[in-house]
């Protein structure tokens, strides 16, 4: 084991160059006094100032935020209340076909689903703007929580539930004391899983942005028409940072809620 | 089962917060009133101390939102749901939308402003009178190049393109318009030619440029140039200045044949809420020391006469980005060919497109 540890480290390290290049490299030069990627010139925070200092960026970062957390929190209240109908559920033709149905709006192509949501949405006199976004990036996140969720609820033996309710547990017993705390880890994951969707999902919400109301993925896409500037390189900076100690913090939390007994069954 | 409702008690809480800040940053950024202006333009296309200053005078609240190209602006206008006061569409764009009757006729008494434009940008072929639109930026296609990179290559013509000696180093953008335009100009024909023969000449010809062809692309174009990875590149007068801001070594020439000549105009869609507001934003950007503040911030040419008066002589004299009258003779203004051509040239450029593969 030792001897292929080695290059099975080298070939880890290899992997992460490559994905933390790109993004190291861009904030990189959210740094240079240049104002452009060409070459390096001198330490600056000029373009963090500049982020800082447009209050219409802002408010579109805390819009995509704001939008990000609801639709991941509402799409996983919905997604494990799914998934829990589709496990019990006892006519197993209409399970499998609920499944696929959820499977085909996994691959389905997101401008498909945006040009559905923009027509749908004019059709009955929805006015665009944050409900419009909010509402489609709950729908195209649920399917994920399903599929994160589903393998957890699949994995639990039935007999948990049979013991349970054997011992006296109500329905709302088995599903708060059992079910759910059996199932949480797939719910943390089908959480973050939309909270990503959500985050850098462009196709969708470019048809279904309007009066006022934007995210950054659609505001980053329209400033790059005239090349990308150091604003840019700064916010994604940001952003990358945040994103970074919000997970660190969850790792924290997750370890240290791995220590009390009774928190799940472990494998 | 505890830990996930706190979790989610905490992302209300926090989503409840953010609110709250956005609703602070909004109050402290516009005005109070309730009256509010929507404006859709092109990304990076005002100066937003121009949008903080009309907040102030107007007492409307703006909100800005930007879209990428003609087409998807037209989409978001035409399916409703939205209500923008202003939009800002190049030439082609605004005749099709006129077509499809999505914009409002524009009240001139309301814009005494109208009188600082240049006559020369008035009354175009593409809306008689003004009566939809009003003209915000124009330019033209032409060569930018890196003088330093070739052998002493000057663009006066669209046939030093095909010099061999430049092979493997042009970069075209990807628009039919465009490029058959180019095709068309280069043999002395219209760039709006309907002509069958005209159009196939265009194309043999430029399927004799293909050796010379880098890439056919869009924006990146810029990055490209800036960094001297390519020498030629087909492009738009304002996307070259650009490139000249960042890389001094770069020059930019329209071919004396004959080139486009393209505008963005404001218009006032039919959805528009404030269509009151709409006239006042026109009548403010109109302003020459708004037109040409906003000028110096986007580097495209403005067709405000009274503004270019107060601007920088060196920009406004320089021939490449205001060509003098006579210059602009040559340069032609697209028209809409309708559907059936469109399709033609899409068709046309598509060959050419195969062919330089």
């Amino acid at each position: 084991m030792e001897k292929t540890s080695k290059s099975a480290k080298f070939y880890l390290a290899l992997v992460f160059i490559v994905l933390y290049t790109p993004i190291l490299y861009l904030i990189f030069y959210s740094f240079n006094s240049g104002g452009s990627m060409n070459s390096f010139e001198s330490f600056t925070w000029e373009h963090y100032a500049a982020v800082f200092s447009d209050t219409r960026l802002i408010m579109i970062l805390i819009n995509t935020v704001i939008v990000a957390l609801l639709s991941a929190l509402i799409a996983t209240i919905i997604g494990v209340f799914g998934s829990i109908g589709i496990v019990f559920m006892r006519n197993k033709s209409l399970r499998r076909s609920i499944l696929s149905l959820n499977n085909v709006l996994i691959v389905s192509p997101d401008v498909v689903i945006g040009a559905s949501f923009l027509i749908l949405f004019t059709a009955i006199g929805v006015k665009l703007g944050f409900a419009s976004v909010l509402i489609s990036h709950i729908a195209f996140s649920i399917p994920i929580v399903v599929l994160m969720v589903l393998p957890k609820l699949q994995e639990m033996n039935s007999t948990l539930i049979d013991a349970a309710a054997d011992l006296g547990a109500t329905k709302r017993d088995i599903l708060t004391r059992v079910i759910i705390p059996f199932i949480k880890p797939g719910i943390f994951a089908g959480f973050f899983m939309a909270l990503t969707y959500s985050l850098d999902d462009f196709a969708v919400t470019f048809f279904v942005t309007g009066n006022g109301f934007s995210t950054l993925s659609v505001e980053i896409y329209s400033m790059a028409r005239t090349g990308i500037t150091l604003t840019i390189n700064a916010l994604s900076g940001i952003v990358f940072i945040v994103t970074l100690l919000l997970v660190v913090g969850y790792y924290f939390v997750s370890q240290r809620g791995k220590n009390p007994v009774g928190m799940g069954v472990r494998k | 089962m505890k830990e996930i409702t706190r979790a989610a008690i905490a992302i209300v809480i926090v989503c409840i917060i953010l609110f709250g800040v956005n609703k602070y940053l909004n109050q402290s950024s516009g005005n109070a009133s309730s009256d509010t202006l929507t404006i859709f333009n092109w990304g990076e296309y005002i100066d937003p101390e121009l949008i903080t200053q009309f907040e102030e005078e107007s007492g409307f609240r703006v909100v800005y939102e930007t879209f990428d190209s003609n087409e998807a602006m037209m989409t978001k206008i035409e399916q409703g749901g939205t209500s923008y006061d202003i939009a800002v569409p190049s030439e082609y764009a605004i005749e099709k939308m006129k077509e499809k009757d999505l914009l409002l006729e524009i009240d001139h008494s309301k814009i005494p402003n109208l009188s600082n434009m240049d006559p020369y940008f008035l009354d175009l072929a593409f809306d008689p009178k003004n009566k939809y639109s009003i003209p915000y930026f124009w330019g033209t296609v032409g060569v930018v190049y890196n003088p330093t990179l070739l052998d002493g290559q000057t663009f006066e013509s669209w046939d030093t393109l095909w010099d061999p000696s430049l092979e493997g180093k042009v970069l075209l953008v990807d628009g039919a318009r465009e490029i058959i335009g180019m095709g068309l100009n280069s043999l002395g024909y219209s760039l709006n030619s309907t002509d069958e023969k005209e159009l196939q000449e265009a194309t043999a010809k430029l399927k004799e440029l293909t050796p010379n062809v880098k890439a056919i692309i869009g924006d990146e174009v810029t990055p490209l140039m800036i960094n001297e990875e390519a020498s030629v590149a087909i492009t738009f007068s304002g996307q070259a200045a650009d490139m000249m801001w960042e890389n001094e070594d770069l020059d930019y020439a329209v071919p004396q044949e004959g080139s486009n000549l393209w505008f963005d105009n404001m218009v006032i869609p039919k959805t528009a809420a404030n269509v009151e507001g709409a006239h006042e934003f026109i009548n403010f950007m109109l302003d020459a020391e708004v037109a040409a503040q906003n000028a110096d911030y986007v580097g495209y040419s403005i067709p405000n006469a009274a503004a270019v008066e107060l601007m920088d002589e060196e920009v406004t004299s320089d021939e490449r980005f205001y060509p003098p009258e006579e210059a602009r003779e040559n340069l032609e203004v697209y028209k809409n060919l309708g559907l059936e051509m469109l399709g033609k040239y899409n068709e046309l450029f598509l060959e050419f497109k195969m062919s330089a593969n």
